[in-house]
């Protein structure tokens, strides 16, 4: 075994043991007949991650007895189910498994051997057990730990309590100040203390609840340079922001996506060093992994600078409508090549899924020879942030301090091609009104105005507001899910005197500022020429939430109650650009509707997008096999990504 | 209809909300405006703690009101929750009967009471209305 953290071998048992759980449950469903649907897809995918990890970590004779194993559950994934006469050898291999996870195994070259010959015997064909029936082994008694089992919504009532203790606080301290007591010095001394006392509890709930990513990046470094070496590649892994808080159960959920895409990265990614030489780059690939609190969630990335996809594989995303879709498709490979370092198919789908399991999504951004980015957003328990708070026009407004880079006071103006800035030690910055890029009423402006700094996605803006308040840590509450297409505001804060900061995004306020005189919340009123998309949905909630999004994004926008219902308005008027559909609705389903589409003696060419709760490989492939031109679920529905998704098949 | 309603008053007219859709009824309070958004968003209120989005039901129901909207009937649909500013909350009735098919797409029906006819909101409709008017 190599030496790698013990912390992370230890958060490698865990999952692996979670996972062999999972495998044994699932070959047993398959033996009674009463297995899920992706019960081979599944146990693949544990299999090949239990495979992945283990070799991560040096456990050589896990990744091993994986591999033989993954290898006859590829082929059975391939011919769609996995013969009666494996599922013993698998079970017993499984058994192997946890043993060796429990740091209690033997090399297995008996069970590799049969494995490997069951493979070769091909799926119909008998395979006689070596062995009588499998026996679970009896666990041993937990090693010997000091820690205890807490459920999670118990610690996420006690973030809540710090959360409304944090707010009580400033209300307490509000009230104080402005009834004179402040200066007394009993109550000054009390509340000193208070403070201390909170800021401990605070810092102890949190504590239970998140871990700095650093907890589980630690052998990263290691583990790529190992990788690199393996594969004769120089890679070089950055890592940005180690220190942000995640949750604790997504961050141990974590390390088994991070290898995923490590691995891709430098298996499929990063080139070899002439290859990188002639195509201009550095020799010594560059691997990042950032991590960012914004708002209420985390982002983290994992880019790197190698080849990037293929331009198969980009016309593929283009004919699909969204990279991320066609690539977090389950059986999708960047690679062609099937080595040991990375997989053969699995690696994004299932990092996505891990992702959306944690109430997270995934986006991937690629280009031929720019190298892949992957982005993780994932959710917080308690989102604490430190904002600067500002006045404008009546409201106030929070940002993140992150993003802030300083706060002058407004003195002489430039104009830069007709627009204001101002010049800040040489540099120029694009200066906006606060109240105008949020969309508010300009009210005038105080002489002298204070003007904030933002910086966010490379860009600057200079912001003018009324007041500086000074610089606070709050707890982001969201707006909820009826405000959610405002991808202005990150959130809310309730301030000490209980009025309601506006915690604003600054990258959508740098975006907006970028356009000319154009504020972001500002729809446009859809000209006459504007592409018509016509909503097909039973359901009104999701209806007239596709219709307010393409509306404000400047659609015109027809809606249909169903299949046939659009079908009647395609036949009838026929002046429409684009479909999107849902898949289960009363009448016609989207799928019929779709076969309907394609086989229109007139509008066959019609683009159709599917949007569907039903994310599995089969009704994936029923759509497109029905001739769709994009297929989103909604479970991951986001707003962009449909926005992304239109404008690319109409052309706009 | 069948069930358990909170009545209340916008100008001259009644309406009437499933008692399991309300949370509790609330003063006004103090919003801070929510820039960016429609004209039948009024703002956010800080409801004990919590950031409540306040909606102008008369304007969402297209109808006249009392200036001022004093009351707040907190909705809930499926853990989407809204407050609705109206003129008056006036009781807690079981209301039964034949209800009468409405117009407005944010009514299930409307039902007749001692000669005034009470439209019955349908908050999953009228929260995906307000979805839609709120950018």
């Amino acid at each position: 075994m190599s030496v790698v953290d013990s912390e992370f071998i230890g958060i490698f048992r865990d999952e692996a043991s979670g996972r062999l759980d999972r495998i044994v449950d699932t070959l047993l469903a398959l033996e009674r007949g009463d297995a899920a649907p992706d019960a081979v897809d599944s146990l693949f995918r544990d299999v090949h991650t239990i495979k992945g990890a283990a070799g991560m970590v040096g456990l050589t004779d896990v990744s091993a007895l994986a591999h033989v194993m993954e290898d006859l559950l590829a082929s059975a994934r391939h011919d769609g189910a996995l013969a009666a006469a494996h599922i013993d050898p698998l079970l017993r291999a499984s058994d192997a498994l946890r043993l060796h996870v429990e740091g209690r195994g033997e090399p297995n070259p008996g069970l590799i051997a049969e494995i490997t010959a069951a493979k070769a015997a091909g799926n119909g064909a008998p395979v006689e057990p070596h062995q009588p029936a499998p026996r679970t082994p009896v666990p041993e008694p937990a090693a010997e730990s000091r820690s205890i089992r807490v459920p999670a919504e118990k610690i996420d009532t006690l973030l809540d309590l710090v959360g409304e203790t944090v707010l009580h606080r400033r209300r307490l301290e509000h009230e104080l100040g402005a009834n004179g007591h402040g200066g007394h010095g009993i109550v000054t001394d009390e509340l000193d203390r208070g403070e201390r006392l909170l800021d401990g509890l605070k810092g102890a709930a949190i504590g239970m609840r998140t871990l700095p990513l650093s907890s589980i990046v630690t052998p990263l470094p290691r583990a790529v340079r190992d990788l690199a070496a393996e594969t004769g590649k120089e890679v070089e892994l950055v890592v940005v922001g180690a220190e942000t808080e995640l949750d604790r159960a997504i961050l141990e959920g974590l390390s088994e996506p991070l290898v995923h895409l490590l691995r891709n990265a430098i298996g499929h990614g990063i080139e070899s060093p002439q290859e990188r030489e002639e195509a201009g780059k550095p020799a010594r690939g560059r691997l990042e992994l950032r991590a960012e609190q914004r708002g209420s969630i985390v982002e983290v990335t994992v880019a790197d600078d190698g080849r990037g996809i293929s331009e198969a594989t980009l016309a593929e995303a283009r004919r699909k409508g969204s990279l991320t879709a066609v690539l977090t498709e389950p059986g999708f490979s960047t690679a062609d090549a099937v080595s040991t370092i990375s997989g053969r198919g699995v690696g994004l789908d299932a990092v996505k899924d891990q992702a959306e399991a944690f109430g997270g999504s995934i986006e991937v951004h690629s280009e031929p020879g720019h190298g892949m980015r992957v982005i993780l957003r994932l959710p917080l328990a308690l989102a604490l942030i430190e904002v600067l708070l500002v006045e404008r026009a009546g409201n106030v407004y929070g940002f993140p301090l992150a993003s802030v880079e300083e706060a002058v006071s407004l003195g002489a103006t430039l104009s830069l091609a007709g627009e204001a800035a101002i010049e800040l030690r040489g540099r120029s910055i694009g200066l906006a009104d606060l109240a105008q890029l949020v969309g508010a009423d300009p009210a005038p402006q105080v002489s002298r105005a204070p003007v904030v700094v933002l910086a966010a996605s490379g860009r600057r803006v200079a912001l003018v507001c009324d007041a500086l308040l000074g610089k606070e840590e709050v707890v982001v509450k969201s707006l909820g899910p009826l405000l959610s297409s405002l991808s202005m505001y990150l959130g809310a804060a309730i301030l000490g005197d209980g009025r309601i900061a506006l915690l604003v995004d600054p990258a959508v306020l740098v975006r907006a500022s970028a356009q000319p005189r154009a504020a972001a919340v500002v729809a446009p009123v859809a000209e006459a020429s504007a592409p018509r998309v016509l909503v097909v949905e039973d359901s009104l909630t999701i209806r007239e939430l596709q219709r307010s999004i393409l509306e404000a994004a400047g659609y015109r926008v027809q809606t249909a109650r169903d299949g046939r219902d659009a079908l009647t308005y395609i036949n009838g008027d026929g002046a429409i650009d684009l479909v999107v559909t849902d898949v289960e609705m009363p009448e016609m389903t989207g799928i019929e509707l779709t076969e309907a589409i394609r086989a229109h003696a007139t509008r066959s060419a019609l683009p159709v997008v599917i949007v569907t709760s039903l994310g599995d490989a089969d009704d994936r492939q029923r759509g497109i096999d029905a001739g769709a031109d994009a297929y989103m679920v909604k479970r991951s529905f986001d707003q962009h990504d449909l926005l992304e998704t239109v404008e690319r098949l109409v052309g706009r | 209809v069948n069930g358990v309603h909170v009545r209340l008053r916008l100008g001259r007219e009644r309406y009437a909300v499933p008692i399991e859709n309300v949370l509790e009824v609330a003063e006004l309070g103090t919003l801070s405006a929510l820039p960016g958004t429609g004209p039948a968003m009024l703002g956010v209120r800080n409801l004990r703690g919590q950031v409540l989005p306040v909606f102008d039901l008369a304007r969402v129901l297209a109808i006249a009101a009392d200036a001022g909207l004093p009351r707040v009937v907190v909705a809930e649909h499926e853990g989407w929750i809204a407050g609705l500013a109206v003129d008056e909350v006036t009781d807690v009735v079981a209301l039964a009967g034949a209800a009468e098919p409405a117009e407005a797409e944010s009514l299930s029906g409307a039902i007749l009471e001692d000669d005034q006819l009470i439209g019955i909101l349908d908050i999953e409709r009228l929260f995906s209305s307000l979805a839609a008017q709120a950018a």
